[in-house]
């Protein structure tokens, strides 16, 4: 037999040896696969391996979807937002009108919605259907009002949470959304080496950070108008501390669409000329005074430096709307860190629900335990396996490519978990025990079919009692496959993990190191 | 080096009915489990926290294992001590309540083990959350099993056998959720994942019978003898794997895979039952009539 034909028979064996390079090469080879690795691998490993914190929370929030006609086409949203909160008692951020971008394009609807229900901020489903009704959509029922908020919105607030988690310095982390099956849609965040009670500290307020005027008016009694909103302040800068003070600040620059209404805004409420602030001690008889306010807690109180002062004068022509950067004051470094975040990430459009949370943490420690314990178990079930083969075949010939094929189904698939940056859970661990047992069970089934009428004399025969057992082996694979495919579909957390471990084993095993082994038990025995 | 070899039953001294009632019996048995179950608590198996809601603390303390329940308000519905571990527990409570309040409670009234932390791991699950991640595991379960039924039929488009198999399947799933009652194992996401997996692994050891009976040439009881080689073999090699996992990982405590290995082991001891036994007398029945052809 020539080299040529040797190949050509045993490609399958040659296929296995060039995969498990790659698998060895993606698995070991620093840097290989990109990402951060610890250790000695490639593998990444999850929070149930590595230690941190999760917390998995739905938005607060109810919404209805009103067809374009129903709106009509004239209706303005921001009119409609600010009667709708009028009428719900809740403030104007909490009601969001999302208008399809181009009326009259594919998208038929336009959808209300409030960050509010009946445990936060008290609005019931049928209030809320009552509320639009007098907001002149007559034909809304409680029944039109769906639960939670629109994909949107969701989306925005995983952009702002990731933002602020970054913000925070807090790294690895990861924020998704989760959707089960009855259609509840959740918030996943995900943070190594944190306590879930600093995580949900940084996403539990909204962030919403606004400069507010505080002013006698003519009539001469104190007025707080808001003059700047986040989105108005750009260009945010590190926080600084003011020289010989113990005052912090961040500096930013206002949007030049605003900065002259800003600047007309502090003529108005009296600052052109300097005020000094005495808030904090006498709230009914201080001058002009900027308050810095964070969903609805003012956080400090300053006055205005003269020569600032008389920057403003002159509204949209005055020297600050040529310049306009500005300061946002904060009474301490941890104080101005939040309001720097909450200015970078923007505030959080609803609430999440924390009541309907579940928090998941587990300390380094533990984490470590549990990855060096399950390495342990898997070694352990491997080497029970292989004993039994080896008593009932008797024979290493026969056993030994039995236990090295098996493993190498494991080690091609740790080598993907690699390459795809899989997050290794205790859940995976499961799947690979799981694909040693189903992938030992049918190389038994093979090794039985080609041994079983004595000797093999041709590759004929070989060939025919192992496309033989390949049916039974099939089926098997397919079975597993359909039992499988659900868990792998639909979202259960740690199960989602197991079952695509064990759909890819089944169909490396079916796919490459079945028929490989194949092709080792005919050089076996044919003796060629 | 020991032998091992799979016994050869001799099928002939035994009927049809004989071979049938005792795998009937068992699944009946294990009906009336889980029926009784129902009857006394609402729900046929006892459900953990994965599904009813509820918060789950591992710590690490001094404090005696006698004191731990007093120190919490509310007191936990359970503690269970860590096998490798002297001084680590695990507590459940039935509630989740929006804070991480319990967590607290234990750091503030437990003593720490050489000034380590105390809790090691929190987990907590709304009951709303729980229900439905309840909804979407049954709802996944009987996908998983009207699929694999599907597909025997499409497999074998005879009836009767392709019927044995989805019998059997539902016994090995049955039996294995009433030995949890009985031993006290919750449901859990783990070992949902295992009444999966049995799904998968106890319905290859029937199409290999029924392939070797209906589809290769040969005399029933020879066909019965060579399936069975290399089905025995391969559910004891599962189950000693299995076996293995669930005491290492009892040891460790690693709850998913003790879960998962100990329910595989019911499951698959019972496809043994089922299928040499059941399957195997259905077959003769819908092959050869009765005992002899």
């Amino acid at each position: 037999m020539s080299a040529l034909d040797r190949i050509r028979e045993n490609w399958q064996i040659i296929l296995l040896v060039i995969l498990l390079v790659v698998s060895g090469v993606a698995l070991f080879v620093p840097g290989v696969v990109g990402g951060s690795s610890d250790g000695s691998t490639n593998l990444q490993y999850g929070l149930e391996l590595d230690g941190g914190s999760r917390i998995r929370a739905p938005v607060v929030g109810m919404k209805v979807e009103l067809s374009v006609d129903q709106f009509g086409n004239e209706t303005a949203p921001g009119e409609v937002e600010s009667t709708l909160s009028g009428e719900l008692g809740v403030e104007r951020q909490d009601v969001r009108v999302l208008v399809p971008r181009e009326r009259g394009d594919n998208v038929r609807t336009v959808a209300v919605e409030v960050f509010a229900d009946d445990t936060h901020g008290n609005v019931t489903p049928e209030e809320f259907a009552a509320a639009l009704r007098a907001t002149g959509f007559g034909g809304v029922t409680v029944d039109d009002v769906e639960d939670g908020v629109t994909a949107k919105t969701r989306s925005e607030m995983v952009g702002t949470i990731r933002t602020k988690i970054s913000e925070a310095g807090f790294a690895g982390r990861t924020v998704r959304q989760a959707t089960t099956v009855d259609g509840e849609h959740f918030i996943v965040v995900a943070v190594p080496d944190k306590d879930p009670d600093e995580v949900r500290e940084l996403i539990s307020s909204r962030g919403r950070v606004t400069v507010d005027a505080y002013y006698r008016n003519e009539s001469g009694t104190y007025v707080q108008k808001t003059v700047l909103t986040g989105p108005e302040m750009e260009n945010i800068g590190s926080v600084q501390q003011e020289q010989n003070s113990d005052t912090y600040f961040v500096p930013i620059v206002v949007s030049d669409d605003v900065s002259g209404r800003f600047a007309q805004d502090m003529v108005d409420g009296g600052f052109q000329s300097g005020s000094q602030c005495t808030y904090t001690q006498n709230p009914n008889g201080t001058d002009p005074c900027l308050l810095v306010v964070v969903d609805n807690q003012v956080v400090d109180a300053y006055g205005v430096q003269p020569d600032l002062g008389r920057a403003f004068v002159g509204g949209p022509n005055s020297d600050f709307a040529n310049d306009p950067s500005f300061r946002i004051m904060a009474p301490n470094y941890s104080e101005a860190r939040d309001i720097r975040i909450n200015l970078q990430a923007g505030s959080l459009r609803a609430p999440l629900d924390f009541e309907e949370a579940t928090t998941f943490q587990i300390r380094p420690a533990l984490a470590e335990d549990f990855k060096r314990n399950s390495l342990i178990t898997g070694v352990i079930a491997v080497l029970a396996v292989s004993i039994v083969v080896f008593i009932r075949y008797n024979d290493v010939r026969v056993a030994a490519p039995m236990i090295v094929t098996a493993l190498s189904e494991v080690a091609l698939l740790l080598g993907f978990a690699a390459a795809i940056q899989l997050q290794l859970d205790l859940s995976h661990i499961a799947g690979f025990i799981a694909v040693v047992g189903t992938g030992a069970d049918d190389l038994i089934i093979i090794a039985d079919e080609v041994l079983s009428e004595g000797e093999v004399h041709s590759a004929r025969v070989f060939q025919n009692r192992f496309r033989k057992a390949f049916w039974v082996i099939g089926a098997a694979a397919a079975t597993t496959i359909v039992a499988m495919s659900p868990l792998a579909y639909l979202s259960l957390g740690d199960l989602r993990g197991f079952a695509i471990i064990t759909i890819l084993g089944v169909l490396i095993g079916v796919l490459i190191t079945r028929p490989a082994y194949g092709n080792i038990l005919r050089t076996l025995t044919t003796d060629q | 080096m020991v032998d091992f070899e799979v016994p050869d039953v001799d099928y002939t001294r035994y009927t049809n009915r004989q071979l049938m009632a005792i795998p009937l019996v068992v699944l009946a048995i294990a009906l009336v489990i889980l029926s009784g179950w129902y009857v006394m608590t609402g729900s046929p198996v006892n459900q953990s926290i994965d599904f009813t809601g509820g918060t789950e603390l591992t710590v690490q303390t001094d404090t005696p294992r006698g004191d731990l329940a007093a120190q919490f308000d509310p007191a936990p519905t359970s503690i269970q001590s860590v096998t490798d571990q002297e001084n680590r527990y695990i507590l459940t409570f039935k509630e989740s309540g929006g804070s991480t309040d319990l967590a607290q409670q234990a750091e503030q009234n437990l003593r720490p083990a050489d000034g380590a932390d105390v809790v090691l791991s929190y987990q907590q699950v709304s009951p709303g959350f729980g229900s439905s991640t309840q909804q979407t595991a049954l709802f996944g379960l009987a996908l998983a099993f009207v699929g694999m039924s599907i597909l025997a039929f499409v497999l074998f488009r005879t009836f009767i056998p392709s019927l044995g198999i989805v019998i059997s399947a539902f016994s090995d799933i049955m039996v294995p959720l009433a030995l949890m009652n009985v031993f006290g194992i919750e449901l859990s996401l783990g070992t949902v994942a295992a009444l999966l997996m049995l799904i998968g692994y106890s319905v290859d050891s029937d199409i290999l019978l029924t392939n070797h009976i209906l589809r290769r040439s040969g005399e029933f009881y020879e066909s019965t003898y060579r399936a069975m080689r290399t089905g025995v073999t391969m559910t004891l090699t599962s189950i000693s794997a299995m076996a293995v996992m669930a005491i290492v990982a009892f040891v460790f405590r690693i709850e998913l895979l003790a879960s998962i290995g100990l329910v595989l082991v019911f499951g698959l001891a019972t496809d043994l039952m089922n299928t040499y036994m059941f399957n195997v007398s259905l077959l003769r029945w819908y092959k050869i009539g009765g005992v002899e052809s």
